[in-house]
Formats: structure tokens, C-alpha cells, sequence
């Protein structure tokens, strides 16, 4: 149970996009074609390595649907990363992102990291967004950006733990104070906070995973 | 509220009494315009501490500011937010106009002002939001009156509050600041969460987002665990209510913080041996957190199941069994509450879970060399115990430890091994070093000395988990031999007998003691009927071993129709009777099924006998709104009267009129009366059974009715009349059973019938008397036909007998003839001689004449005789003939022909005397 750091995120996103489906298959390896829609939110948790330190993160996994939306702006000024999930395929749900970020910016803190995905990416004839313009999206609004799939797997690790990498790098750069738990990091008794502060940003690396 | 009371003078001044209705309103309506209009700041200070007083000392001035206070109130706290004495005033009056004056006198159905306030004030999403924002405020007071308030509002109008604080953006983030707050506003916040969690799965994830786990668990340590004070009490409400029916924050306290924070506040810390209330609840409360973890998610979650047995696996890592058996078992000084508690948990812990139920076996209490098994420790507190609750706590550890655990079973079973009658007889005290088995087995046959079956039904409680559904098991128990209790009066006779004794002893010793004690021991009785209706179950050979005892069955039918004995135990009476029929594999006759179905129907009565089934269908062990009794949770003013923490003896009676023991609805667990339910239609089908197939003595094939080739009319005669004759014995059987299905039918019918399943019952014994009376006119008609057949065989035979009488006569004609014959030839000699000797002095001629004439005498009756013997020769044979044919016939043919040869034999003797 020991870890350096902990990590809150949260992942949004318009209702039937694939949030639950990305979070199985990060904490569970596993695909489930049929989900139930989900109630409000849902929990998840994995501990990943980055920089040889053991980090945990704590996954909540909200409803897309508009009625639970008060209820899912609770999570997000604690939340340190936020995964906000589009469908590839389906252009409304792309559409929604410029809202789905003010609703973020306002509601949670200023430096919360977020990872653009477009899911779906194993349905690629039936795209509807290319992947240029979620880079185009992702570009002008300052955020990390990934297509991938949570049938197949691919990029789901790799969103998950470059979102986790990038937080690293900011604690390193001096960004936190993380003794201020209201960030959604939190210091683990297995790490040293800070000690290595401001170093090399390229030892941030996404290692493996024990969960 | 020293305040308060300073002021109370003045108002009483005011107020001359508290009726006075409209001087209150104009009061208060004058005090708000103060507060409202005044210029001078001091003079709405004052105003606004005059109002606090009076809105908190009389319900008159809560309802008319109720009526008009709010908005004023309201202003003051958004538009002045700089005049802090302003404010804790405002929010002073407010908790004063929420809190309830107790007022013994007037009437129930009065209006409560302070109720009405709450609704009042809830009503605006938006007050709730503006008390929320008062929470960031420096002044202490501020928070604490503004925490006060919320929480009055969160008692009285919870759902609406709940539902506002969703919507208000980080509201919740708000609240759990509190936490961090110096101790008495923590302390408040604490309470307002509890109230703020209370079945709202959405806000309890909110607060375990923002660390309430973390926060709840730092505080429990700060106040000394188990040890603290009512604070410790107030976290783990407030623990309890995050994971109660909640699987999501139970997964996230599970893969985040684990539950060793939670494990360790079971570990006795310091005096193990002192339990302060204080410190009773604190465990208790903890202990209910790991039942609300053994219980997983809520009823609908899809991943229950899988949360529930992770929840289990990871405890046990955790290690909880060793804190659970230090409480539950090892701890003399655990007040009995915990102890129940905790066996609960190492119940549920076990059950179905392979993995921790070898954990559990394997466990060793005590130290060397004083070590020995958990389960055995456990067994010994069922058998010694004076609590009934810890009796049905630590009989439900083994009622799950056997449940689907064959291995657990015959593990335990294996150490069954009856011990010679002095080491049994030892005192209980000296038995750390028996196996499980003898001490069981000595407990089983404890009451024999003293007469107190007590321990012998607990034990027996035990041993029916062991044998449930295990069938090696139950054979194996049925071969332990008992030695008699007086070595020299008789041989060692079968445990199950042993059983089948002392239940017989248990009603006596009912009878001897009068009403008083039958309430105590009216549970013995019927734990130890479980034992054998779990026995006999699918087991022929334990029902055969019942059985063996003639008097076992006289006994049972005496019992089931016992007035004296309850519902219950004639019930139970009932179904053991009926798994002597339907496991009766026994060919014996006088023990097969079809003599215990006889027995019924004659003892008792089919209908009376399904009667004692329904009753007890009826009784309240059996209804199915019997539910497992939930536990409340441990609210502080409960916990504080600790009524909560009786024991179950006394709370039961009273409720309930039922006449059964309270023990009784812990130990018919649904998995019995499920089981004795289905047994019950086992059992009725199979009795049916045994009526529509009667075990019949003869076989109606009806091509052995017909005549064999090769058989002769006797032998066919013969066969028919054997068949006839079994047939008839058969029917008068059948006769008898159905006299005997025809008088409970007339009494069903006559005395209840109006009850619809007595009328199914009458239903069936009408069929079945229709199969007899069906079966009864075949085989009467069967008769007729055979009479008629007998008839024509005897009307044929007296043909022949008047055939040969006619030959008889012709063939005495003949010999008449023929005896005239032979008396004229011997007169016709004598003349010759005395012509001979006459004709000595005659010629020679004379001689020569007498030759010839002699000659053809000799020649003319020799053909005439031999045309007699030919015809002589042919009635001989017709004779014989006819004779052979009779005797086929079975007529006694030397009989027959006794006269005729009478008649006959005359005058061949007269012959051979005139010879």
C-alpha cells in the first residue's frame, strides 16, 4: 500500500464515450462491449511506477449524463489529472468538449492536468473526427492528447500514465504545494517529497505496473 | 447560554405568561423592526439579543418569528457580513428558533414551531447556500452556531438538505473542512456529516473523495482508538455510514488505505481487562464496520458478490481473525455484546470462503502447552455459556463453518470417538485436551447424570451442522456405539437412540415441572428433533436405525398428537415421521414404509397428521416475514441508554405471541425451514404414493386367469381358488385402510370443511377410496365370473355322475342275468347229479345223455357268458373313463361310486356265500 505519491483523477466526457470502458480496462484488463450507464460516479484505483516511484491513483469515473452534473462537479477541484473522453466517431461528442473544459476550468484548480482522448480508435471507419483536428483542439487548449481504444487496449495504459507523468514533472518543477491535499495529490510514506526537485523532466518515465 | 439566562428575567417581565399570543407576535414584530430599521448599532445589537432570548424561551415567539423573522434575518447575514456581533446574534436567534422547547404540557397534535422553522428555512436552496459561504468565516462562533444550525435543519428536513448541499458547488469541500477545524467545531462537523450521509450514495462518495477515510482515521488515533471518547463513537458512525451499502467507497478503503486502520481499533490497547461503556460502543461500532464490509454493496449492485469475497479475502490477510478471536472468544472481561458481535463476524467471514474457512480451522488459541483448536474454544462456549445470545452467535460460527464444507465436516466428524463412560463422565472442566469430537460427544450426553438437557440440545444444535447434507457423515455417526450409563444394565446402545431418549426425557421433564419452566426448555425438544429431520434426511439407513427401536415410532405417534407438546415440536414430530416413510428403503415387514403409513392413518389420521404440518407451517419459526433481526445502527442516544446491548432472552417474549423460544427462530435458520418445507411435499406425495400403490400380495396378470395349456380342470380349479383366496384377504386389507380413510374423511368433512387444504386432503382420500372401491367391484366381479365357471364344472359333473349311475344299473342288470344263468346251470347240475345217481341203477345211456345234454348246456352259457364279459369289459372301461374325468374334475370319484359298488358287491357275496 506504500507509494510516493497519489493521484486523483477524474474522467468526463459526454455520456457513452467510454469512460467506464477506459477505466476497466486500465484497473481490470478487460473489456465489457455492454456497460451499464453509469450512476453518478464510480471508483477505480492502480498503482503505476514513473521515475522507479510506486504512485497511485485514484480514478473517479463520473456520469456523462447533464443530470448528474452537479453531483460530478463536486470531484473536480480535488482531482489532480482529468481524462476528458470524446468518441471518435461521433462528432456531437466532440462538439461538447469546448463545454466540457469551461465547466473544468471553473470548476476545479488551475493547475489540473488534462489528457484529451478519443476513444474508439479501433472503429476508424467509422471516424468522424480526424485525428488532426483533436490535435488542433488539444493544441489550442493546452492539453496532452491521445486516441485510443478501450476494446483493444491501445494508448489506455499510455493515457493513464503520461497523464501521471506529466503531474510528476509539475510537483518536480515546484508547480504544488503538496502538503495541500485540495491539489488531489497527496505524499505517500514510500516517496521523498521534492527531494529530487527540478531536475530532468526526461526521467519521468512511464514504467510498469503493479496493481 | 449564560446569556440566556440573564435575560430570562426581563422576559418573564414582558410576558406575564406564555399565552399570551398576540403580545408575543407584536413583540417580536417589534424587535425585528429594530433590527431592521434601527439606526443606532447597538441599539439592533440589543434588539437582536432580546429577540434571541425570547425566540428561545417560548414557542409563541418561535412561531411569529417563524412567521416573520427569516427574511430579516437572512439580510442580516448577506448584507452585513462585517458586523460580526450582528452576525453570530442573527445566527444565534436562529439556532434558538430551531431547537425545540420541551414542554411537557400541551397537546400532541400542537403545531412545533421549531419543526416548522427547519421546513421554513430548508425551503430556500438558497439560505443553504449562504449559511455554506458563513462556514469560511473567521469568528469561531460564526462556524459553530452556523454548524448548529445546519444540523438542526439536517434532523428535521434531511432529504431536501441533502439534496441542496448536492447542488451547491463545493458544498460538501465546505462541510469537510470542518473537519480540520479546531476541536469543537470538528467535533460538530463530525455530527452534521453523519446526519449529511445518512442514505445519500452520492455525497458519501463526495466525502470519501475528499478524504473523509483519511480524515475519519487520523482523528480515531488522535482520541486514543477503542480507548477514546464519544468522538471515537461519533468517526466511526460517520465510518459506518460511508461504507454502509456502498461498495464504491468499500473498494476505494479496500485499495487505498486497506483495512488495517480499521482491524487495528479492534486490538485491545492497554487494560484488556477494562470495558468502559464508552469503550463497549467504540468496539462494537468498529465491529459493525467489518460487518458492513462482510455484507459488500448494496442489494442491487451487479459486483456484490465479488466485492463481498474480496472484502473477506483481504480481511483475513488483514488478520482480523486474531483480533475477532481475542474478542469473541479468548477475552474473559469482553462484555457480551462484543463477544456475540465478534463471533458474528468470524461467522460471516468464513462462510462459503474455502480459503479463510481453513484459516479459521487451523487457528490455535491459549499458549503452550495450553494450546488448542479455535473451533474447539468456540464449542465450548455453546456448551457453557449462559447468554442465549452467545449461544446463537457462536452456534451460527459452526453453522457456517459446515455450510457447503464437506471436508470441515468429516474433518470434524472424524473425531467423533466415543470415550469410555468414565472419561464422559468427567467434569467439564478438564477437557483442553479432548478432541472436538469428545467434547461433543460429552456434551451430548451431559444431561444424563443431572437431568439438564441444556447442554445436551446445544450440542445437538451443533452436531445437525455437522451432519447437514454430508452423508458420509450421518453414516458415520450412526455407527457410534454409547456405553450404557449403568455398565451393568444392558449392552451399548446407538448414539441416535441416546437422542431419541432424551428427547423423550425432555417432555417428561416438562410434565414433571408444570407451566414454569416450559418456556425455558421449550426449545430442547425441538433442536433436538432438527438434529434427527437433518439425520434421516436422504440417510435410509439413520431411518432404518430409528426404526430399530419398536418404541421409537409408538413414541413419535404419541407425540405428534401431544397437546401439551408446541406447534413446533408436533411439527417436527410430523416431518420425522414422514422421513421414516419416504427414506425407508426397509423390505422388512412391521418397518417399512407401508407399516409407518399405517401407523399414521390409524393413530393419528392422514388428515390430522397434514394438520400438524400446516400449523406449523403457520407458526411464526416458519412465516416467511421472519427476517434476520437487523441491527440498528448504534445511534449516541441509544448507545448512551446501552438498551441496544441486552441480551436477546427478554426482548423477544414479549412482542411476539408466539409460544416458541426466541432461541428457536435464530436456529431454524431459512436453510431448515426451507428444507422442512420442501420435505413437506416430499412427504405427502410419497404417502399417496403408498396409497395409490398398495404393496400388493398378488400379482393380477390376466393371462394367468385363463386356463394353461397342459393343465388339467383340477390343477386349474386349484390355482384359481389360491388367487381367489389372497385375493380376498387382499380387499379386506384394502377394506380395512379405506374404513379407515373413509372415517377421517366423514370427520374432515363433518367438522372443518370449510378450510381449503384440509379439503385437498379429503380430495385425495376420496380418490383413494374411489381407487379401493374400483379396485374392490373388480375383483368381486372377478368372483362372479368364477362362481358361474364353478357352477357349470359342478352341474357337468353331476351329468357324469348320472351317466355312470345309469352304466352302474345296466351293468347290475347284467349280472343279475347272469347270476339266474349260473343258478339255473347249477340247479340243471344237480339234476344231472341226481340223475346221475339215480341212473347208477340205469342204464349207461342215461350217462351218455347227461354228458351231451351237459355239453351243450356248457356250450350255450359259455357264449352267452362271454358275450356278458365283453360287454362287462366295455362298462368297465366307460367306467374308468367317466371315473378319470370326475377325479379331473375334483369330484372324489370313490365316493361317488361308493353306493354304486355297494349295490353291486351284494350279490357277488351272495354268490360266494351260496358257493
Amino acid at each position: 500500500m506504500s507509494y510516493a505519491y497519489l493521484f486523483k483523477y477524474i474522467i468526463i466526457g459526454d455520456t457513452g464515450v467510454g469512460k467506464s470502458c477506459l477505466l476497466l480496462q486500465f484497473t481490470d484488463k478487460r473489456f465489457q462491449p455492454v456497460h451499464d450507464l453509469t450512476i453518478g460516479v464510480e471508483f477505480g484505483a492502480r498503482m503505476i511506477t514513473i521515475d522507479n516511484k510506486p504512485i497511485k491513483l485514484q480514478i473517479w469515473d463520473t456520469a456523462g449524463q447533464e443530470s448528474f452534473r452537479s453531483i460530478t462537479r463536486s470531484y473536480y477541484r480535488g482531482a489532480a489529472g482529468a481524462l476528458l473522453v470524446y468518441d471518435i466517431t461521433r462528432r456531437e461528442t466532440f462538439n461538447h468538449l469546448a463545454s466540457w473544459l469551461e465547466d473544468a476550468r471553473q470548476h476545479a484548480n488551475a493547475n489540473m492536468t488534462i489528457m484529451l482522448i478519443g476513444n474508439k480508435s479501433d472503429l476508424a471507419h467509422r471516424r468522424a473526427v480526424s485525428t488532426e483536428e483533436g490535435e488542433q483542439f488539444a493544441k489550442e487548449h493546452g492539453l496532452i492528447f491521445m486516441e485510443a481504444s478501450a476494446k483493444t487496449a491501445q494508448n489506455v495504459e499510455e493515457a493513464f500514465i503520461k497523464t501521471a507523468a506529466t503531474i510528476y514533472k509539475k510537483i518536480q518543477d515546484g508547480v504544488f504545494d503538496v502538503s495541500n491535499e485540495s491539489y488531489g495529490i497527496k505524499v505517500g510514506y514510500g516517496g521523498i517529497p521534492g527531494s529530487s526537485g527540478g531536475r530532468d523532466g526526461a526521467s519521468a518515465q512511464a514504467g510498469g505496473c503493479c496493481s | 447560554m449564560d446569556l440566556v439566562s440573564g435575560y430570562k428575567g426581563m422576559v418573564g417581565l414582558v410576558f406575564g405568561n406564555d399565552n399570551s399570543g398576540s403580545n408575543e407576535d407584536s413583540y417580536v414584530e417589534r424587535l425585528l423592526d429594530r433590527i431592521s430599521n434601527g439606526v443606532l448599532p447597538d441599539d439592533r445589537r440589543n434588539a437582536m439579543t432580546e429577540l434571541q432570548s425570547v425566540v428561545a424561551e417560548s414557542r409563541g415567539a418561535q412561531l411569529a418569528f417563524g412567521a416573520m423573522g427569516f427574511p430579516v434575518l437572512m439580510g442580516v447575514l448577506k448584507e452585513e457580513r462585517d458586523d460580526v456581533e450582528m452576525i453570530r446574534g442573527a445566527l444565534e436567534t436562529l439556532v434558538s428558533a430551531l431547537t425545540p422547547i420541551d414542554h411537557a404540557k400541551g397537546p400532541q397534535n400542537e403545531v412545533q414551531p421549531a419543526l416548522m422553522n427547519t421546513d421554513l428555512l430548508s425551503r430556500e436552496a438558497e439560505n443553504i447556500s449562504l449559511l455554506l459561504s458563513l462556514l469560511s468565516e473567521e469568528d469561531f462562533y460564526v462556524r459553530y452556531y452556523t454548524l448548529q444550525i445546519l444540523t438542526a435543519l439536517l434532523t428535521n428536513s434531511q432529504n431536501r438538505l441533502q439534496e441542496a448541499i448536492l447542488t451547491i458547488p463545493r458544498g460538501i469541500t465546505r462541510l469537510m473542512d470542518m473537519l480540520m477545524d479546531r476541536e469543537v467545531i470538528r467535533n460538530e462537523a463530525l455530527l452534521l456529516l453523519t446526519h449529511l450521509t445518512r442514505e445519500a450514495e452520492e455525497i458519501q462518495k463526495i466525502l470519501v473523495f475528499e478524504g473523509a477515510f483519511e480524515k475519519i482515521f487520523s482523528i480515531i488515533k488522535e482520541e486514543g482508538g477503542s480507548e477514546g471518547g464519544v468522538v471515537v463513537q461519533d468517526c466511526l458512525e460517520l465510518l459506518n455510514n460511508l461504507l454502509r451499502n456502498n461498495a464504491c467507497n468499500q473498494v476505494l478503503l479496500r485499495e487505498t488505505l486497506g483495512f488495517d486502520a480499521i482491524i487495528s481499533i479492534l486490538k485491545l490497547r492497554g487494560s484488556s481487562y477494562s470495558f468502559t461503556q464508552q469503550k463497549t460502543i467504540n468496539l462494537l461500532s468498529a465491529l459493525e464496520t467489518i460487518n458492513l464490509l462482510l455484507m459488500g454493496g448494496s442489494e442491487s449492485d451487479p459486483g456484490k458478490d465479488t466485492n463481498k469475497l474480496t472484502n473477506r479475502t483481504v480481511l483475513v490477510q488483514n488478520k482480523v481473525f486474531d483480533y475477532l478471536l481475542l474478542l469473541g472468544v479468548e477475552s474473559q472481561w469482553a462484555p457480551i455484546p462484543v463477544r456475540c458481535a465478534a463471533l458474528r463476524c468470524i461467522a460471516d467471514l468464513i462462510v462459503g470462503h474455502p480459503k479463510n474457512l481453513d484459516t479459521l480451522s487451523s487457528k490455535v488459541l491459549g499458549e503452550e502447552p495450553q494450546v488448542e483448536p479455535a473451533l474447539n474454544s468456540i464449542l465450548r462456549i455453546i456448551l457453557r455459556t449462559s447468554s442465549a445470545q452467545e449461544f446463537i452467535e457462536a452456534d451460527h460460527v459452526f453453522k457456517s463453518f459446515c455450510e457447503r464444507n464437506s471436508d470441515g465436516q468429516t474433518m470434524l466428524a472424524s473425531t467423533l470417538i466415543p470415550q469410555p463412560y468414565s472419561m464422559t463422565n468427567a467434569p467439564i472442566e478438564e477437557d483442553v485436551r479432548m478432541s472436538f469430537g469428545s467434547m461433543l460427544l460429552h456434551g451430548l450426553t451431559l444431561g444424563e447424570s443431572d437431568g439438564d438437557l441444556e447442554t445436551c440440545c446445544r450440542a445437538a444444535s451443533v452436531l445437525s451442522h455437522v451432519l447437514r447434507d454430508n452423508i458420509q457423515c450421518k453414516e458415520r455417526v450412526l455407527r457410534i456405539e454409547l456405553e450404557s450409563p449403568t455398565p451393568s444394565l444392558g449392552a451399548s446402545e446407538p448414539l441416535m437412540h441416546r437422542m431419541v431418549k432424551y428427547l423423550a426425557l425432555a417432555s417428561n421433564m416438562k410434565n414433571k415441572d408444570g407451566k414454569t419452566s416450559t418456556k425455558e426448555n421449550s426449545y430442547v425438544q425441538p433442536i433436538i428433533l432438527k438434529l434427527l429431520v437433518t439425520w434421516l434426511a436422504d440417510c435410509p439407513n439413520a431411518a432404518q436405525c430409528f426404526l430399530a427401536s419398536r418404541p421409537h415410532l409408538t413414541y413419535l405417534l404419541e407425540l405428534v398428537s401431544n397437546p401439551s407438546a408446541t406447534t413446533c415440536t408436533r411439527g417436527l414430530a410430523a416431518v420425522l415421521l414422514g422421513e421414516c416413510v419416504i427414506y425407508n428403503k426397509s423390505g422388512e415387514s412391521g418397518k417399512d414404509a407401508f407399516t409407518v403409513v399405517d401407523a399414521i392413518s390409524q393413530k393419528i389420521g392422514l388428515t390430522s397428521y397434514f394438520l400438524k404440518f400446516d400449523e406449523m407451517m403457520k407458526s411464526f419459526l416458519f412465516s416467511p416475514v421472519k427476517t434476520t433481526k437487523l441491527h440498528k445502527p448504534l445511534t449516541r442516544s441509544a448507545a448512551a441508554s446501552m438498551e441496544e446491548i441486552e441480551d436477546v432472552d427478554e426482548q423477544d417474549s414479549s412482542d411476539h405471541k408466539n409460544e416458541d423460544h426466541p432461541i428457536l427462530s435464530s436456529v431454524f435458520d431459512s436453510h431448515f425451514v426451507n428444507f422442512v418445507k420442501s420435505l413437506e411435499g416430499n412427504i405427502r406425495e410419497t404417502i399417496v404414493d403408498v396409497y395409490s400403490r398398495p404393496k400388493s400380495e398378488v400379482a393380477v396378470v390376466p393371462a394367468e386367469l385363463e386356463l394353461k395349456r397342459g393343465e388339467s380342470d383340477k390343477e386349474y380349479i386349484e390355482r384359481l381358488k389360491s388367487f381367489v383366496q389372497k385375493q380376498c384377504s387382499e380387499i379386506q386389507n384394502l377394506l380395512g385402510r379405506n374404513a379407515t380413510l373413509a372415517e377421517n374423511l366423514a370427520k374432515t368433512g363433518g367438522s372443518v370443511s370449510s378450510q381449503p387444504e384440509q379439503r385437498t386432503s379429503g380430495g385425495f382420500d376420496r380418490v383413494q377410496a374411489e381407487t379401493l372401491r374400483r379396485d374392490l367391484q373388480e375383483a368381486s366381479q372377478r368372483i362372479e365370473m368364477l362362481k358361474a365357471e364353478k357352477a357349470k364344472i359342478e352341474s357337468e359333473a353331476s351329468m357324469y355322475q348320472n351317466l355312470a349311475g345309469k352304466m352302474e344299473s345296466d351293468l347290475k342288470s347284467l349280472s343279475d342275468a347272469y347270476n339266474s344263468l349260473e343258478q339255473a346251470n347249477f340247479h340243471l347240475e344237480k339234476e344231472v347229479k341226481a340223475l346221475k345217481s339215480g341212473g347208477a341203477s340205469t342204464p349207461p345211456d342215461v350217462e351218455a345223455i347227461k354228458a351231451e345234454a351237459r355239453e351243450e348246456a356248457q356250450k350255450e352259457s359259455e357264449v352267452e357268458l362271454n358275450d356278458l364279459l365283453v360287454c362287462l369289459g366295455q362298462e368297465q372301461s366307460r367306467v374308468e373313463k367317466l371315473s378319470a374325468r370326475l377325479l379331473e374334475l375334483g369330484e372324489d370319484v370313490d365316493k361317488l361310486l361308493e353306493g354304486v359298488g355297494d349295490d353291486m358287491g351284494l350279490p357277488e357275496d351272495s354268490e360266494k356265500e351260496e358257493d
